[in-house]
């Protein structure tokens, strides 16, 4: 994702160099076109971080998966109570975000 | 050169345009983590941290002013029957754990303390088994909304 909006942009840089070629009189309305398509491929890039965070976090958990298996290792009770704390701090956030986004729809 | 501008403006153009099309930048790849798990437990724990993330992924959604509310009461609804099944999870994994602690320990024992002890450890692997089938679909829904709004 990220790589097809950087290969977009830089398109679009490609493309701003032609304004100087474009008749006098259209050049402000292409300019405006070309940097209304730049600020929306720059919000679809901070999506698209988003979606590579996720992809790093379970890149990480099954780099960690892997090294179990590899090490023929098993997974401790300790172990268990770090998921599983992870799992009650990220879904307490998620509820309390939630009541927030609640609280600013209803006024 | 009657035009030094717009033959400058030409040149940069036909370089990078190129440029374009050839690049290639951080390429991205969603993992799947529960499938490189060869055990149950590993299956378990695997499963634990990749709700875990996609919760604090759900949560950035939640927080963001641009995401309807009826998408945040959706994510709100998935989350309410996913985290009760992921409890389930722990409650069978730690179990599982705990048996095969006492099979292992039970080894050097009488033969009917290690058949107990064997039991025990078919029926909480069975009961795990259950728990991380059980946990899969709601997780699923979760991971799908949320993909479906960051993808």
């Amino acid at each position: 994702m990220l790589n097809w909006i950087m290969q977009l942009q830089l398109l679009l840089a490609a493309l701003s160099t032609f304004l100087p070629l474009a008749p006098s009189e259209s050049r402000e309305r292409i300019a405006d076109v070309l940097d209304a398509a730049a600020k929306a491929l720059a919000a679809g890039g901070a999506i698209a971080g988003n979606i590579d965070d996720l992809a790093v976090k379970l890149a990480a958990v099954r780099a960690e998966v892997e090294a179990m298996v590899a090490a023929g290792r098993q997974v401790t009770a300790d172990e268990l109570d770090v998921a599983m704390a992870r799992v009650r701090a990220a879904s307490a956030n998620f509820r309390a975000a939630l009541e927030t986004a609640e609280a600013a729809a209803r006024g | 050169m009657r035009n030094p501008l717009r033959a400058l403006a030409l040149a940069c153009a036909l370089t990078l345009t190129p440029a374009c099309a050839s690049m290639q930048v951080g390429e991205t790849r969603i993992e799947n983590p529960v499938a490189a798990a060869r055990t149950l437990d590993q299956r378990a724990y695997a499963v634990l941290h990749t709700y875990a993330a996609i919760i604090e992924e759900a949560t950035d959604i939640v927080r963001d002013p641009a995401t309807p509310i009826g998408f945040k009461r959706a994510l709100g609804q998935a989350e309410r029957v996913a985290t009760p099944a992921a409890e389930t999870l722990q409650i069978a994994v730690t179990a599982y754990v705990q048996a095969r602690a006492d099979f292992e320990a039970a080894s050097g024992e009488s033969q009917p303390t290690l058949e107990r002890a064997a039991i025990a450890l078919t029926i909480a692997a069975r009961r795990l088994s259950e728990a991380v089938l059980a946990a899969d679909a709601p997780i699923s829904e979760l991971e799908d909304l949320v993909r479906a709004r960051r993808g």
